[in-house]
């Protein structure tokens, strides 16, 4: 890894290397070298421009919960030749996290509720010269907030009202306010990873009768709210439940990576976007024509279990998929007034 | 697959298939086919001989959850034609409970479990077979504490003189199946991590594990991180700190596709002489059969799976205890 510190012996252990440095280790200071200069983090919460406020949030956070754990689930990550500069090579990477924290003091999530609370993350960085200079994460708020007791569409409601009103409030990411950084390559062309991507593209055509083809009858699954599934009826509920909140949405696949590694079921992250209205009855109840935008990250992993296709065609064994469910509620409060 | 019937690609397709074709596609029949006359089938709840037992068995667990789904998460195996192969099929199982039957009237609930089955199949044939069912997440996902759910067996299979013993290697027959496993280095990797969380040796979970280890265990309970499967372990075998520990069958495997894996049937025979997992010490003489799965990554390893049936150990405790009414 030229461009890094030697310590580091590939792109899994840098990531999952800094990110227990920073968080769990308390180098908190390190991200004035670990964050680029200028670096844009997405989540679905908002767009936040370079790395000055960055030990702040973080020490904000560490602050609610000092007990924090970051679980590397896995690193899902490809080579960026393009990104390479004349010191460095580059890469992007797709983390998975779990994270366990108490909720032991005020801050963003309100009075401390003193629960235990256990959600995942995934991020995707764009890494070189031993730095992060792009950044797209989606953290599980929904899991979060509903595991400290509160009902989600309230909290994005009381959010609003803490953060000053829908005039003063962090907007939540959209096109309009999303800012270009320097990565614009679209990952790598591993089979996995088309794979998973045509997978999500045909569930976003409404070809829902991808899911018993291309998942195994047995898939483990894991989406947002921290709800796990089971087999093809819950994927089905899932994405069934998201398309039909957004029926006529723009979908774009925006990043794809596939891997095949040696001691690794073959796996897929595929980052995508909906935009557009609030127009159907599925996952956000009434429809009310608000205008949103949605940033999903999704794993896979595959295994070699046919589902009702042929036997020996791989099918998804294991899924992960993020997308921030408060965020959502967030933009459809602003739009329809229902907010304090 | 010489001697086999040429519907099946190769052993998890004909175990995938058949299971789908006994359990849930109704095929109770055709257990007269595929399940030996005289097969014996050990679960900790005690020794079945035969194929008819297995069919009224069937029947009945149809009737109290028709909707039962026998979902297969891998199957992890050894052997070859000639001389017999053993699968270890891991499966999740889902069900509502509409009808009358072993856990009492329905209580409309709906559960998912996971069970291994240990088959040994030859010829088109299952003829030797061990099974662990999580009877205790059964119970708990009715509305029953597993040692209530054991009280209660007690009372319903006649009280504690009438009542089926729970399985204990002296009841054990000599099946068709005499293999131990195979020779892979995961296998192997399992079976010493295994004995040393049995010889209390419990760094090894901090040292081998990945730090994101997702785990899911007996009870239809698991976590991620090492706590969760370090406290699990520390508490059954604090609750048996004697007890014999065996490795009765291991198999270890690499293949395209997956991840490295492995699958162990183990057994702890002895008292229960501490306090953990099962309440105070009675001084109960136990056995328990338990079967581990495990998957490696690149930081150790990643996901593993252990059940033993909670129910059939506090039935031997109850029994002991006479603590039965």
């Amino acid at each position: 890894m030229r461009g890094f510190d030697p310590r580091w012996q590939d792109v899994p252990h840098y990531i999952i290397g800094i990110t227990r440095q920073i968080w769990e280790a308390r180098h908190i200071g390190a991200l004035r070298d670990l964050y680029a200069d200028g670096l844009v983090v997405r989540s679905p919460a908002s767009v936040v421009v370079d790395n000055s406020n960055i030990i702040a949030a973080t020490m904000a956070t560490l602050a609610e919960f000092p007990d924090r754990e970051l679980l590397g689930e896995d690193v899902i990550w490809c080579d960026d030749p393009q990104g390479a500069t004349k010191t460095s090579d580059a890469y992007v990477s797709s983390h998975r996290l779990v994270c366990t924290a108490t909720h032991a003091h005020a801050g963003m999530y309100g009075a401390p509720t003193g629960k235990r609370v256990t959600y995942r993350i995934l991020a995707d960085c764009a890494i070189r010269d031993g730095a992060v200079y792009d950044e797209w994460l989606v953290r599980d708020q929904a899991a979060i907030v509903s595991q400290m007791g509160f009902d989600v569409v309230d909290w994005a409601r009381d959010l609003i009202a803490r953060e000053g009103g829908p005039d003063n409030c962090v907007p939540p990411m959209t096109p309009a306010n999303d800012v270009v950084g320097p990565y614009d390559r679209q990952g790598n062309d591993n089979e996995w990873g088309t794979r998973y991507a045509d997978t999500i593209r045909a569930i976003m055509a409404a070809e829902m009768d991808v899911i018993p083809r291309a998942y195994d009858r047995a898939a483990n699954l894991h989406y947002p709210g921290g709800q796990n599934g089971l087999g093809w009826r819950d994927a089905d509920k899932f994405w069934v439940g998201l398309r039909a909140a957004f029926p006529d949405a723009a979908f774009k696949v925006e990043h794809v990576i596939g891997r095949d590694d040696p001691m690794m079921p073959p796996r897929a992250a595929v980052r995508w976007s909906l935009h557009g209205k609030h127009a159907g009855w599925g996952r956000f109840g009434t429809p009310t024509g608000a205008e949103v935008y949605i940033m999903g990250i999704s794993h896979a992993e595959f295994g070699p279990f046919a589902g009702n296709g042929a036997w020996g065609d791989p099918t998804i064994r294991r899924e992960y998929t993020l997308i921030d469910d408060t965020a959502i509620w967030k933009q459809i409060h602003l739009q329809t007034g229902a907010h304090p | 697959m010489k001697g086999f019937s040429n519907k099946f690609k190769d052993l998890p397709d004909y175990i995938v298939k058949i299971t789908k074709e006994i359990w849930e596609d109704r095929g109770l029949a055709t257990l007269h086919h595929y399940y030996a006359q005289d097969i014996p089938m050990r679960f900790p709840s005690g020794l079945v001989r035969g194929n008819a037992g297995v069919i009224d068995g069937t029947l009945a667990t149809l009737a109290e959850f028709p909707d039962r789904e026998l979902l297969a998460d891998d199957v992890i195996w050894s052997g070859n034609e000639d001389d017999g192969f053993l699968s270890s099929h891991r499966l999740l199982t889902t069900g509502t409970h509409t009808g009358h039957g072993a856990f009492g009237a329905p209580t409309g609930k709906r559960f998912t479990i996971h069970a291994i089955a240990d088959c040994a199949a030859r010829n088109d044939v299952i003829d030797d077979e061990w099974l662990i069912r999580d009877v205790g997440g059964i119970a708990r996902q009715l509305g029953w504490r597993p040692s209530d759910y054991a009280q209660y067996q007690i009372a319903q299979e006649g009280g504690p003189d009438t009542c089926q013993r729970p399985f204990h290697p002296s009841h054990d027959v000599q099946g068709p199946y005499t293999g131990r496993g195979n020779d892979n280095a995961w296998g192997k990797t399992l079976a010493t991590i295994l004995q040393r969380i049995m010889d209390k040796d419990f760094t090894v979970i901090r040292s081998d594990y990945d730090r994101a280890v997702k785990t899911e265990h007996w009870g239809a309970r698991g976590g991620w991180g090492w706590d969760f499967v370090e406290t699990d372990w520390m508490r059954l075998r604090s609750s048996f700190p004697t007890a014999d520990f065996k490795i009765d069958h291991q198999i270890g495997r690499a293949d395209p596709g997956l991840p490295n894996r492995a699958a162990v049937r183990w057994s702890l025979t002895g008292k229960h002489a501490g306090a953990g997992f099962f309440g105070a010490p009675t001084g109960a003489e136990v056995h328990i059969m338990g079967i581990t799965h495990a998957e490696w990554g690149e930081r150790g390893l990643r996901r593993e799976y252990t059940l033993i049936d909670e129910v059939a150990i506090w039935k031997q405790i109850l029994l002991h205890t006479g603590q039965t009414q």
